[in-house]
């Protein structure tokens, strides 16, 4: 802490400043005659000493880049790229160049806090570790008596690599959510069945065509940094062309090739008609489909007959001529890709329109090509032993039976079931979340569950901030940011896989434990002596010693030097250097490495087909398990599904009543949408995440108020110009904001961004810095008194009804209807208004959407044959 | 009037010195804001002004719209007007690499320098910073002296995701600069001014060229936080 106050003088500030930059000036002996590197060093730019660098991996959102923090004079003052990591390549995105403000700031909880006043009232007192663990045990140990399953542990973001979920399992509780529904959950869920996967890495720097459906990954997305950087490269080197279907002019759009502006939900009937084209006009890989697929030319050519240019224009309002003109395209343009992300996804049945833009790749075979739409490629890591066993009973609301097909869960509804009283919660602990905030009805719907003590009895936030869920708590335990913990990593945000992880940076600050630790804590507070069978689980010495025992013995890490090796680059392996000429990591020859495609094609060795057996379609049976597939008298691994090949049909839908292959569902509400009615959307700024970064003031500086997107001719209908303040009304409330009017959005939409509009989160968010800093332990920032914005936007969640998706169970965020008008004379800015039995009567019309509904049925027609719910067996809900 | 554009100290193709020079390529800038927070982690940068800032214009009529960024920085001009604004001798031009360049301890924040850039490039530091103990003189962009000298290039360039920033020698013809202003066509901004800009762009719009200083307002949309920002500034 004492470093945090470290400040050199100013008079020997100045006096080193000037004397080294004069010696500069005087002495070229200080340039080099080289080209410059691209970073692994910083310098102090007062007294050009070096900044002490650790590779860490960067957490500030969850594409997990690596990074090198700097440190000088025991504080984090710097973030970069580090150059050794084969997906960032040295670079960080804005966000990730401000983390350290995570760490430092001034309105961090640095020690544990228990609430004394009415829930939510904002009073606290300061307790000690020993008080809150023993008081969360006492409460754990009731609760477990009664039912392990009445102990609640919800994440937003878990990269503890699975020490949280070995924390509920210890307590012998399956009720564990996540945030994927409200993030891409259907994404997921539309790729999944068809070819194993959960995501698809475009191999964007080769391709010479990009088709991208709401994907805004020049600002967010999966995997912003490392994806855009050779989605730059690909357009500028490789002159790919990039097409953009979104609903507003996202960076991306803005520099697309071509953005095509398309009516919200109805990215998959757009995809769909290309494929009608493609297949009308026989452009497809006819020897892909028939060797890779489930189904025959002929059977796709039959099923896609329906979709048809004119059909999909006229839900879209994408012109006839740009879908022909750009299935021809696509078709004859090799290799070419698509990409997604949320735009199709979220919405009732997004699950579908993704599954309708994957089709695309696939039916022109550019699949696992070079330049094409390519299998994620990642790396595993070890579990310490033992783990604890799954529990006993399984849990409601993660089993949820009315979504047996949405395996990343449906966490968005689990205020209304806790209300309905689906399942009882004793003790409910929350960890880097902050659904009052991020979810559906934010504090109209989870803030009403939280402040409700008769739902919610006892409730610990694991978190380093005031944010709007943990001002609700009855007990603060205060977590390390990203920069001081150790947590393993691996994401496939490449065609290369690597592992990585996260070393403390500094020591963590104040009374702050990392996460693991915290658990541990509580586990051994309950279980002191072992008897209860659970201290078993939490045996290691402190975060370095669980890395070594996830990280050891990974074969070819292990012979690298493990955990050892990681602390020194932070990633394993290491492909190359990082060329500066090129900005791409080459090997020992010089030229840039490349990375092996065709997975789907590597070949079953003998010892492999020892014991194993060929079925009729080809699959290769082995212990029950099917290995491979044989194809044209070769054995190949095939895709990660359960006849290893990719399932255009996906049989396990049609069990409850959805339609197996690709199709389009417009969303009944939007058929006979009123002239003066619009769709309302969201999305997030390049410079924030959903609801931490408005703490971070680089951020907050560049993007910190979220005035609403209307269309100039909009506008021009409904009187209302920049500036002027507008009522957006949905079916469960109401907003009052500021109207942007300009041309880069579709005239029936309106967007509002998320990330601003905070009532906590501290000072800086919620615009309180009359406040006084460091109320909670941490060093107040002098800077702050530089903040000149006094508009911290509004928050739209509030507005915006659940929606789920009877298959991916994704939150519709894409699909409220709303009206807009001029704001009346009793409108404030900020005026924000919904009601919790309007989202109440929402959630019970989305659920009759559910497999399980009554509008099910009425909504597939084509499944007349289905024999209804109870012809489906009930499948256990799994996800992560 | 010419002559007194003419600079004794121009290294511009001066045989045995450097002379650096970016280039941003803005086909491959995708408006991520990176450099502008990599540069405010370098430096300290306080709330309220930027070393470099990356504006942007939406341009069309629906459905025929893009957006154009233009990340701005100081030009290191070979002949910057800044430093024969400055009465005190504290804003300077190194030699050997062309970095223009302020002495903090000279400094008297006249702001004389501030009203002869061309380019808004200059600002003056508000009195309150984080830990670094320099304000109210006047600072701008450095092109990283402290990095590049050392062999680094600088933190904005490191930081680039699309690698649209790219540094380098332009006295030395192997250089990445050096073929990328030979080979492809590149503009500079305010090229009447007569200030020999080092910073060349690859592809940049009329629309964020043409406006002369009118391109740096701020959009309408933002006029309510302009006005809090005139009364709040500095404070």
């Amino acid at each position: 802490m004492d470093m945090l106050n470290f400040k050199i003088s100013r008079r020997a500030f100045l006096q080193a400043s000037a004397a080294t930059t004069a010696a500069a000036a005087a002495s070229p002996r200080l340039l080099r005659a080289m080209e410059v590197e691209l970073g692994g060093k910083d310098f102090s730019p007062v007294n050009y000493t070096e900044r002490k660098a650790i590779p860490t991996t960067c957490h500030v959102c969850n594409i997990q880049d690596g990074a090198i923090a700097y440190v000088e004079n025991g504080r984090i003052v710097k973030l970069e790229g580090n150059p050794e990591h084969v997906s960032t390549r040295g670079r960080l995105c804005a966000k990730g160049n401000s983390g350290m403000w995570y760490t430092y700031n001034p309105d961090r909880i640095l020690y544990p806090l228990k609430r004394v006043g009415a829930r939510g009232e904002g009073k606290w007192k300061r307790i000690t570790w020993d008080e809150a663990l023993a008081e969360i045990a006492q409460k754990l140990d009731a609760a477990i008596k009664e039912d392990p399953n009445t102990v609640m542990l919800k994440w937003g973001r878990d990269r503890t690599g699975g020490a949280i979920v070995r924390f509920i399992k210890t307590l012998g509780s399956a009720t564990m959510m996540n945030h994927t529904s409200v993030c891409e959950s259907s994404k997921k869920i539309g790729m999944q069945p068809t070819w194993g996967p959960d995501i698809e890495t475009p191999d964007f720097a080769n391709t010479k065509y990009i088709l991208n459906f709401g994907s805004n990954v020049m600002e967010a997305a999966y995997f912003h940094n490392p994806y855009v950087q050779r989605v730059a490269e690909g357009m500028a080197d490789n002159k790919a062309k990039l097409v953009t279907f979104d609903v507003r002019l996202s960076n991306t759009a803005g520099r697309s090739d071509e953005w095509i502006p398309v009516f919200p939900g109805t990215d998959g009937a757009v995809a769909l008609a290309l494929g009608h084209v493609i297949l009308r006009d026989d452009l497809q890989d006819s020897d892909f489909i028939n060797t890779w697929t489930n189904v025959t030319v002929e059977e796709l050519k039959d099923h896609y007959r329906q979709f048809t240019p004119e059909w999909a224009s006229k839900l879209s309002g994408v012109p006839v001529e740009t879908i022909e003109r750009i299935a021809h395209e696509f078709a004859t343009t090799k290799p070419a890709t698509t990409y997604t992300y949320r735009g199709p996804a979220k919405h009732l049945y997004g699950a579908y329109n993704e599954k309708a833009c994957m089709m695309l790749p696939i039916m022109t075979g550019n699949i696992e090509v070079r330049g094409g739409y390519c299998l994620p490629r990642g790396m595993g890591y070890q579990q310490p032993q033992p783990e604890p066993p799954k529990p006993a009973k399984p849990s409601w609301m993660s089993d949820h039976p009315d979504y047996p097909l949405a395996e990343h869960k449906v966490a968005h509804l689990v205020p209304f079931w806790i209300a309905e009283g689906k399942q009882k919660i004793n003790v409910y602990f929350t960890y880097m979340d902050n659904p009052v905030y991020t979810n559906p009805g934010a504090q109209a719907v989870w803030g009403k569950m939280f402040r409700d003590e008769k739902l919610i009895p006892f409730y610990v936030s694991m978190s380093t901030v005031m944010g709007e869920e943990t001002a609700l708590a009855d007990i603060i335990l205060p977590d390390c940011m990203y920069l001081e913990r150790w947590e393993p990593e691996s994401m496939p945000n490449s065609l290369w896989p690597w592992l990585g992880f996260r070393q403390p940076v500094i020591k963590p600050l104040g009374e702050t434990r990392e996460t693991r630790i915290i658990l541990r804590d509580i586990i051994h507070k309950l279980d002191p002596d072992g008897s209860r069978g659970m201290k078993k689980y939490w045996n290691f010495k402190d975060g370095e010693d669980y890395m070594r025992q996830q990280f050891d013995n990974v074969p070819g890490l292990k012979e690298a030097g493990g955990v050892d090796f990681l602390k020194k680059h932070g990633v394993w392996p290491i492909y190359g250097k990082l060329d500066p000429a090129s900005g791409k990591i080459v090997d020992k020859t010089g030229r840039p490495i490349e990375p092996e495609y065709g997975l789907h094609k590597k070949e079953l060795s003998a010892a492999d087909m020892t014991g194993a057996v060929v079925e009729k379609n080809g699959t290769i049976m082995k212990n029950g398990k099917a290995i491979g597939v044989q194809r044209k008298g070769r054995n190949y691994v095939g895709f990660p599904t359960h006849d290893r090949i990719i399932n255009v049909r996906v049989d396990e839908w049609a069990e409850y009543g959805f339609n197996p292959m690709p199709t389009f569902k417009q969303i009944p509400w939007h058929k006979d949408m009123k002239d003066d009615e619009m769709i309302l959307t969201t999305y997030k700024f390049n410079v924030h995440v959903q609801s931490r970064t408005a703490s971070v003031k680089w951020l907050a500086e560049i993007a910190h108020s979220n005035p609403a997107w209307i269309n100039s001719e909009t506008g021009r209908k409904l009187g209302i110009k920049t500036g002027d303040l507008v009522r957006v009304e949905s079916k469960v409330g109401y907003l009052v904001t500021k109207a942007y009017v300009f041309e880069g959005i579709n005239p029936k939409v309106v967007a509002i961004p998320i990330g601003c509009g905070h009532w906590e989160y501290g000072r800086l968010a919620s615009l309180k810095l009359k406040e006084k800093g460091g109320a909670w332990g941490a060093q107040d920032d002098p800077d702050l008194k530089n903040v000149w914005w006094e508009d911290n936007g509004v928050h739209p969640n509030l507005i915006i009804p659940v929606v789920a998706d009877p298959i991916g169970g994704s939150q519709g965020w894409f699909d409220t209807v709303v009206k807009v008008t001029k704001a009346g004379p009793n409108d404030k800015y900020g005026d924000v208004q919904a009601s919790w039995e309007k989202h109440v009567d929402a959630f019970k019309e989305t659920m009759r959407y559910a497999y399980t509904g009554d509008l099910h049925r009425k909504m597939h027609p084509e499944m007349a044959s289905w024999g209804g719910p109870d012809s489906a067996r009930h499948k256990e809900g799994g996800g992560h | 009037m010419s002559e007194l554009r003419l600079s004794s100290i121009e290294t511009r193709g001066v045989p045995g010195k450097k002379r650096y020079a970016m280039v941003i390529d803005l086909r491959r800038c995708i408006g991520c804001d990176a450099c502008m927070t990599a540069c405010k982690a370098e430096f300290d940068v306080p709330v309220g002004v930027f070393r470099t800032w990356v504006p942007y214009r939406v341009v069309g009529t629906y459905p025929n719209v893009r957006k154009h960024f233009m990340p701005r920085l100081c030009n290191h001009c070979d002949d910057p007007p800044c430093v024969r604004a400055c009465p005190v001798g504290a804003t300077y031009k190194v030699e050997d690499g062309g970095f223009v360049l302020q002495h903090y301890d000279r400094c008297i924040g006249c702001k004389a320098c501030m009203a002869s850039c061309p380019y808004n490039a200059r600002f003056m530091l508000p009195k309150s910073r984080t830990y670094t103990d320099i304000t109210s003189v006047v600072d701008k962009c450095t092109f990283c002296h402290h990095r590049v000298t050392q062999g680094l290039a600088p933190a904005c360039v490191v930081t680039c995701i699309g690698r649209a920033r790219i540094f380098g020698d332009l006295n030395d013809p192997a250089s990445e600069v050096s073929r990328l202003v030979s080979t492809l066509p590149t503009q500079v901004l305010r090229p009447e001014e007569g200030t020999k800009p080092h910073v060349f762009y690859i592809g940049l719009d009329r629309h964020n060229s043409e406006f002369g200083r009118a391109v740096y307002s701020p959009l309408e949309v933002l006029e309510e936080d302009r006005q809090a920002f005139n009364k709040n500034h500095g404070a």
